[in-house]
């Protein structure tokens, strides 16, 4: 059990690729961290450094105070999981989970014996303790590798998307239980994901890394509803967010389809700007008809056309395309590109009531709850909306 | 999914059998055959008096038994030497990124393909200087060399094969990085190990070549070169049935060598993959 701390960690390769840049990241004791982006952001990276498989360019690397820069991974005392599993083909379920055990022979065979069963136990593996890897289900095999860390007493796990060969149904459960055992453990632990659900439910922080770079590091509450850039958002939120352009004339703001009214906050926030953009969750739109007499003057309200609907039976998504200038609509398919999410043209996507019955091609009628926006600089991407923590603290 | 063996296919293999084997059951039918039936003009194929009498005679000759003792020791050496070194430059060739690895590669490619022939005067010249003529280690060393560069070959192939999180994997886990590679690592190229042992095993034992050149006496000589001097009584009626009997003792190891080694190699092949 310990903290970790990295100071301006860096890994530069040797063609001067910077895979980590200078991130600092303080992972308190116990704490579930979550390292969250884009394939390519370093994150695996960062992880492979904490547990000593790759070497730190520059920074500290301190584990429980300790510096371990220049320490090999087994005296780290970390124990990790990999996406692969890398369990031992050679040896049974039972010593792949005793072989840390017997590496370290601090342990009779009695002991070894006793934390073997017990770690099986708690994974559900005890039938399966004398057959080989070979034999056993995906899950199973994960649960294996799971086994493999949880057996000794290290100071932190570390997961390196540990659940992204499994499929959609076992992910869930394995999720959940990485999360009850990581609990009830109270264990410090560094799990890389680039799946949001997986860093929205497991995390007690989560840090979004972009290019090398942190660019925040937050609780999943705070992430969602205080993004510090449009990188952030985007990122965070499945469907993702609605990027929308919008010219400032004075209070209001000039959607392509519609105008909509600032609040004071916001008009203060785009003061000087003439381009701004904005961001709106999918769910912060409505069907006007089902939206209450008493909310709708807090919002705007906009007729469009629907393109396509897709109904879920908890909830129903609509898109509806719209026309951005240029410009805009090329930074927006970058930064789509970006977060690996192909969208070939500019358009919304709402979240509406599953009762609502929209149909394509007609027009509706829709309404934003503008006061939840949030607005962006388009050129440096930041969120001009950006709550100090005391003001978020006041109205979440 | 699966084909009928139809009989066209089954005419085929009986031919290819009967194509191979046959020196070999001749052999053998030869080696069965008492001396006076091999000695008059051409011999029929089975023998007409069954008899163990070759054997006993090869098995009570002290220049064969010396000489096979030779042939064991030699090549269990020179096989164990070889594989040993073999798996620790293999590993270091498919693991580590070194100066002059690709010179290391090719340079064991060349010697493989040198012709044994062409060394053997020079080594002989070399051999009585050194005072490794006519000894163990004389033999063991021009095996080594000769089986070392495929053994390498070979195995820095499977060692390839292993994906790095294993080792990396047995590190987090707190293996030195011998630990790692004699726990994990070699176990899992088990069957690269046991193919190369099998490759360094056949070419020490069918050597003739290294071992009638550097030897002379029962000192050091194997079998192979002992079965040249192995004239008998009368210089112009070779010994044809005794010499057949002392061939068929000397493939019998090799055939159960094969045989113990290939359900290894095949277990290793089927105990499984990493990830589903």
């Amino acid at each position: 059990m310990a903290e970790i701390t990295m100071n301006h960690i860096v890994k530069e390769y040797g063609d001067g690729f910077k895979a980590v840049n200078d991130i600092s990241l303080d992972v308190d004791d116990g704490e579930f961290m979550i390292l969250v982006g884009p394939s390519g952001c370093g994150k695996s990276t960062l992880l492979r450094m904490i547990v000593g498989l790759e070497d730190i360019t520059s920074g500290d690397m301190l584990i429980g105070g300790e510096r371990v820069n220049d320490k090999v991974p087994r005296e780290r005392n970390l124990s990790m999981v990999f996406q692969n599993y890398a369990l031992y083909p050679h040896l049974t379920v039972y010593e792949n989970i005793a072989f840390p055990l017997r590496l370290s022979k601090k342990f009779d065979d009695k002991t070894i014996d006793s934390k073997v069963r017990e770690a099986a136990a708690t994974l559900e593996l005890t039938e399966h303790l004398d057959r080989k890897p070979a034999n056993l289900s995906g899950g199973q095999r994960q649960r294996v590798a799971m086994g493999r860390a949880i057996v000794r007493d290290a100071q932190a796990f570390l997961f390196d998307e540990p659940l992204s060969n499994l499929d959609a149904k076992l992910r869930g459960q394995m999720r959940a239980e990485i999360a009850r055992m990581q609990r009830r453990m109270g264990i410090t632990t560094v799990y890389v994901t680039h799946d949001q659900t997986e860093a929205m439910t497991l995390g007690d922080r989560v840090a979004v890394l972009r290019k090398g770079l942190l660019q925040q590091c937050a609780t999943p509450r705070e992430l969602y509803q205080q993004p510090v850039n449009l990188f952030v958002a985007g990122f965070i939120g499945s469907p993702p967010m609605n990027f929308i352009p919008g010219r400032v004339k004075g209070d209001a703001l000039e959607f392509p389809f519609v105008t909509v009214s600032l609040n004071p906050d916001q008009a203060s926030a785009v003061a000087g700007k003439d381009l701004v953009l904005a961001g709106i969750r999918p769910e912060y739109f409505e069907t006007a008809e089902l939206v209450d007499e008493s909310r709708r003057p807090s919002g705007t309200t906009f007729t469009a056309v629907v393109d396509v609907i897709e109904w879920l039976g908890n909830e129903q998504y609509a898109y509806i395309p719209f026309e951005a200038p240029e410009a805009i609509a090329n930074q927006l398919k970058d930064l789509a590109r970006e977060l690996d999410s192909d969208s070939m043209r500019t358009r919304l996507v709402v979240s509406l009531d599953p009762m609502s019955r929209v149909r394509e091609g007609e027009d509706t009628e829709f309404w934003i709850d503008t006061p939840r926006m949030l607005l962006f600089d388009p050129a440096s991407g930041d969120n001009l909306t950006l709550k100090t923590p005391a003001e978020a603290g006041a109205t979440t | 999914m699966r084909q009928r063996i139809g009989p066209t296919t089954i005419i085929g293999s009986l031919v290819i059998l009967v194509w191979c084997l046959l020196p070999v059951v001749w052999i053998i039918m030869l080696s069965f055959k008492p001396a006076a039936e091999t000695a008059a003009g051409s011999p029929q194929f089975l023998p007409q008096d069954w008899t163990w009498d070759n054997f006993q005679t090869v098995w009570e000759d002290d220049q064969f038994r010396r000489s096979l003792f030779n042939s064991f020791g030699i090549s269990f050496i020179s096989t164990a030497l070889s594989v040993i070194l073999a798996t620790l430059a293999a590993y270091a060739i498919a693991r580590l990124n070194f100066k002059g690895k690709r010179l290391v590669l090719s340079l064991a490619l060349a010697i493989a393909m040198f012709p044994v022939v062409s060394l053997v005067g020079p080594l002989f010249d070399l051999w009585t200087t050194f005072g490794l003529y006519n000894t163990w280690p004389g033999l063991i060393i021009p095996y080594m060399s000769f089986t070392l560069p495929l053994a390498i070959w070979t195995l820095s192939a499977f060692f390839r094969e292993i994906p790095w999180e294993m080792e990396q994997a047995a590190q987090v886990d707190g293996a030195t990085s011998w630990q790692a590679f004699r726990k994990v690592i070699v176990p899992l190229a088990a069957p690269g190990v046991f193919t190369a042992a099998i490759l360094t095993f056949f070419f020490a034992w069918n050597d003739f070549v290294f071992g009638i050149s550097l030897t002379s006496t029962d000192a050091a000589r194997p079998v192979p070169a002992a079965l040249a001097f192995f004239v008998g009584p009368d210089q112009f009626n070779p010994p044809v049935s005794t010499l057949s009997a002392a061939a068929v003792l000397v493939t019998i190891p090799i055939v159960a060598i094969v045989l113990l080694f290939q359900r290894r190699i095949v277990a290793g092949l089927t105990s499984g993959a990493v990830k589903g």
